[in-house]
């Protein structure tokens, strides 16, 4: 490796993790459905489904809803939060609009979707350490202040299980969790950080470190493993 | 996996997505490939494929290729809890790949409600918005 690489390698991963430190402590802070504390034991709850029994065995199941039982909780969210935050975790794949119906209709549909973009962020966060073999980080600081439970204006059925931007101007994956700005605004900033980096994303042919096939074959390895349809 | 194809198509590469899991003749396709499975499924030879990438790509590559397995793992996580349907346009781009690799099987495939007549995009990332 020559030193401009290993100074352009260092750049990269320095623009990476600033971006993370940022966006780590804001999912700690006071959401506009769950509080600071809320959302720091919702990290704490997916790291700790990784060490599940529970999901363990469903993994292994033809279907996870074969295998009743209780999570390995170590919070004290509602228990279809847990649910949802260690299935989201550990089994995306085969999750079902039936079973998200359960969920949303148990916490509702907002708190719903900020709890997952929530997990998503700290998922992408906590998977690219692993990935470099890094540590993962110390859990956010809880910041203070009460949930506004304020929806958003502009949002309805689009055809997914839960609201979102009507506006169609966008992909739908980029308006997924449009039902709660504020944190959707941390996992748009993460996925610019990490993969789309502005206008480039519109090119075929990018100047990075690996071809853009290369980059979209290891997407469609992590989607094909994940069994993700979209 | 559409970007995959028309990214190379891009370069006038050739790309075999139906074989995906030996790199789908991507340049050190075969490596990237095992070293996001090692990733995704937590298995005991990450470190040594981190490593292999690192002496073979460069360590830049293996910075880029932990930012997009990574990436994809919150993309597949919020496009699964959230239920959303392929684009317009989407559907009929991945209608061939999607039959023939079996992935009208996963239980996402359900929230779609059209599945799509094969037919390339002239344009694909004006999809991807």
């Amino acid at each position: 490796m020559t030193l401009t690489d290993a100074a352009a390698a260092s750049d990269l991963n320095e623009v990476i993790t600033a971006g993370h430190d940022q966006l780590w402590q804001a999912l700690g802070a006071c959401g506009t459905w769950w509080s600071g504390a809320d959302r720091v034991a919702a990290i704490a709850e997916a790291r700790q489904a990784l060490r599940c029994e529970l999901c363990r065995a469903r993994l292994e199941a033809l279907s996870p809803m074969m295998v009743a039982g209780k999570h390995d909780s170590i919070s004290n969210m509602p228990e279809l939060a847990v649910d949802l935050i260690h299935r989201l975790t550990t089994d995306p794949g085969r999750l079902s609009k039936d079973w998200a119906s359960q969920v949303i209709e148990s916490i509702t549909e907002e708190a719903y979707v900020e709890l997952a973009t929530v997990i998503c962020v700290q998922y992408v966060i906590d998977s690219y350490s692993r990935c470099l073999g890094a540590p993962l980080r110390e859990l956010p600081i809880a910041g203070e202040g009460e949930p506004s439970r304020i929806r958003p204006q502009g949002v309805g059925d689009v055809g997914a299980w839960v609201s979102q931007s009507l506006d169609k101007s966008l992909a739908n994956v980029s308006r997924a969790a449009s039902l709660v700005p504020d944190t959707e605004n941390l996992w748009r900033e993460l996925v610019q950080i990490h993969y789309s980096r502005g206008p480039e994303f519109a090119d075929l042919i990018w100047d990075r470190a690996l071809t853009r096939p290369q980059v979209e074959l290891l997407a469609s390895t992590v989607s094909a493993l994940n069994e993700c349809f979209y | 996996m559409s970007l995959l194809r028309a990214s190379s198509e891009a370069l006038s590469s050739e790309v075999d997505i139906d074989d995906l899991e030996a790199g789908a003749q991507v340049e050190n396709g075969d490596l990237l490939v095992r070293y996001a499975e090692s990733a995704v499924l937590g298995h005991s030879d990450l470190t040594a494929l981190r490593e292999e990438v690192e002496d073979r790509l460069g360590r830049k590559a293996l910075i880029e290729a932990a930012a997009t397995v990574s990436a994809f793992e919150g993309l597949n996580r919020i496009a699964d809890v959230t239920g959303i349907q392929l684009d317009d346009g989407l559907a009929d781009e991945s209608a061939d790949f999607r039959t023939a690799l079996g992935l009208d099987a996963y239980s996402g495939a359900s929230s779609t409600k059209s599945q799509g007549r094969p037919g390339r995009a002239q344009n694909v990332m004006g999809i991807f918005r």
